[in-house]
């Protein structure tokens, strides 16, 4: 139970209060629907989850994402306040779109952190650029829905078969570039084990883990190095 | 009807739509709220005015970028899912990893030739399930967090971020992007028979492409000042790297 306060709260205080409250409410309901979603849309394809098929896929991906979502709260939230952060959680795209955009906003107005223009600043920022990607993808949407025929005809039909290498392709050169030394022996020893063991391949997620670990273990030691010079 | 179908079809538009619907709401609310606090703390309403107009303007191409992420998403999980997927805590990267590795658990190929409605609903589960924690975390933490770091006895968020968890976050995507080049290199090598090089090469010139075009945008953007590119930068080398797959014809 929370709390009550000696003295009278403030309007700024009881405001965010308020928000605690209708974030925590927005992101359990959120949470349902999201998580509800997919039975229900099984459902009407006469069909459900497979939860075993699911939990291992969880072990293979989902530590990673876990991980990286930790690292997202903390660092994160202080810059975009309460109502910035149960938005920004919400509804995604942090780093590629809301972070750079509510700094952008905090920029302009010159509010800094912690303070309550920045979490007015924040809130309203990231409402909007919410607001806008709502808006795009739904007009997107509405133009795409007449094309889907076109999307997938058996002539686009490879390259819908490639979403995946063309993401790793991509993201390889966002993450090389930070320390080409880093990502070479992890790649070599991966490729490695794949040309010995081509059955591998088809529990690539699965590979992850000792992937992961090699890279981390990695940029230990040079962390250590260089905080040893 | 085939599942792809299935998936395009009015009734998940419904599903899906009432949620991003619900999400909207959730962010008008907020927008309001926040306007009126401004205002009652004495804010300069042309300042909060000026906060709206540069964020809706900055998002308008980033937004496009997401579209272009739908698209490509929507050859195997039809148009619905990707759309709420995207426009409510999703990013594309993200997606379209773990849709793989749901599919990987399942025997399956994320394509919509290959997709089962068994498949779809455990790919729909994961992918939902993964990227939750940062909502659960803000709604069980967030405040006490908060109320720490306003009375300073928090770790400053600088201290987390510069340190070695920034470098191991780096690694950890190092470690997952060489499992999946890895794979195509050996598929490729030994995929049909080990050293007989005669394996697929498609997926490693989609990626090479991918990564390619990855670079001419990153330059773009660093070198040119043309930052405005950067939120097309990922959907934009995957879709040039698709490309590549329909002109070698997979």
């Amino acid at each position: 139970m929370a709390e009550q306060p000696k003295h009278p709260l403030s309007p700024y205080d009881e405001y965010l209060r308020a928000t605690h409250r209708l974030g925590r409410m927005a992101s359990v309901v959120t949470l349902i629907l999201l998580i509800g979603a997919p039975f229900v849309m099984g459902g009407v394809l006469g069909a459900a989850p497979n939860l075993s098929a699911a939990a291992k896929g969880f072990l293979a991906v989902g530590l990673v994402w876990t991980v990286s979502s930790v690292a997202e709260f903390l660092i994160y939230t202080p810059m975009l306040g309460a109502g910035g952060s149960y938005l920004a959680f919400i509804t995604g795209n942090l780093i590629n779109m809301k972070i750079p955009c509510a700094m952008n906003a905090r920029e302009m107005v010159g509010a800094k952190s912690g303070t309550a223009e920045n979490e007015i600043i924040s809130t309203l920022s990231i409402a909007t650029s919410s607001l806008v990607t709502i808006v795009v993808l739904a007009l997107g949407v509405l133009l795409l829905t007449p094309l889907t025929p076109v999307l997938q005809s058996a002539a686009l039909r490879p390259a819908f078969d490639q979403v995946v290498p063309a993401l790793f392709g991509a993201l390889a050169w966002r993450y090389y570039r930070k320390d080409v030394r880093l990502a070479l022996i992890p790649l070599a020893v991966m490729s490695a084990l794949f040309i010995l063991l081509p059955s591998l391949t088809s529990s690539t997620s699965m590979m992850i883990i000792p992937s992961g670990a090699l890279a981390i273990g990695l940029s230990y030691l040079s962390y250590r190095k260089e905080r040893a010079a | 009807m085939t599942v792809l179908e299935q998936l395009n079809s009015g009734t998940m538009y419904l599903i899906c739509g009432g949620i991003v619907a619900f999400v909207a709401v959730v962010c008008a609310v907020f927008m309001v709220r926040a306007w009126r606090a401004g205002k009652a703390l004495g804010m300069d309403p042309a300042r909060m005015k000026r906060a709206v107009t540069a964020s809706a303007t900055f998002s308008v191409l980033p937004s496009v970028g997401i579209l272009l992420g739908v698209i490509a998403l929507s050859g195997s999980l039809g148009i619905p899912w990707p759309w709420l997927r995207l426009s409510v805590i999703g990013a594309l990267h993200y997606e379209t990893q773990v849709a793989q590795a749901a599919a990987e658990q399942l025997g399956l190929k994320l394509s919509g030739e290959s997709m089962t409605a068994d498949g779809f609903a455990t790919i729909a589960l994961l992918m939902s399930v993964c990227i939750m924690w940062g909502m659960i975390l803000m709604t069980v933490f967030g405040r006490r967090y908060l109320a720490r770091l306003s009375r300073g006895s928090a770790v400053k968020p600088a201290g987390v971020k510069g340190g070695f968890a920034d470098a191991a976050m780096t690694a950890m995507f190092v470690g997952m992007v060489s499992a999946y080049l890895g794979s195509y290199i050996g598929d490729f090598v030994s995929g049909a028979g080990r050293f007989r090089f005669a394996g697929s090469w498609t997926p490693l010139a989609v990626a090479a492409v991918s990564a390619l075009a990855m670079a001419g945008f990153t330059w773009l953007t660093e070198k040119k000042h043309m930052e405005w590119l950067e939120g097309f930068s990922v959907a934009g080398s995957m879709l040039l790297g698709m490309l590549t797959a329909v002109i070698i014809g997979g």
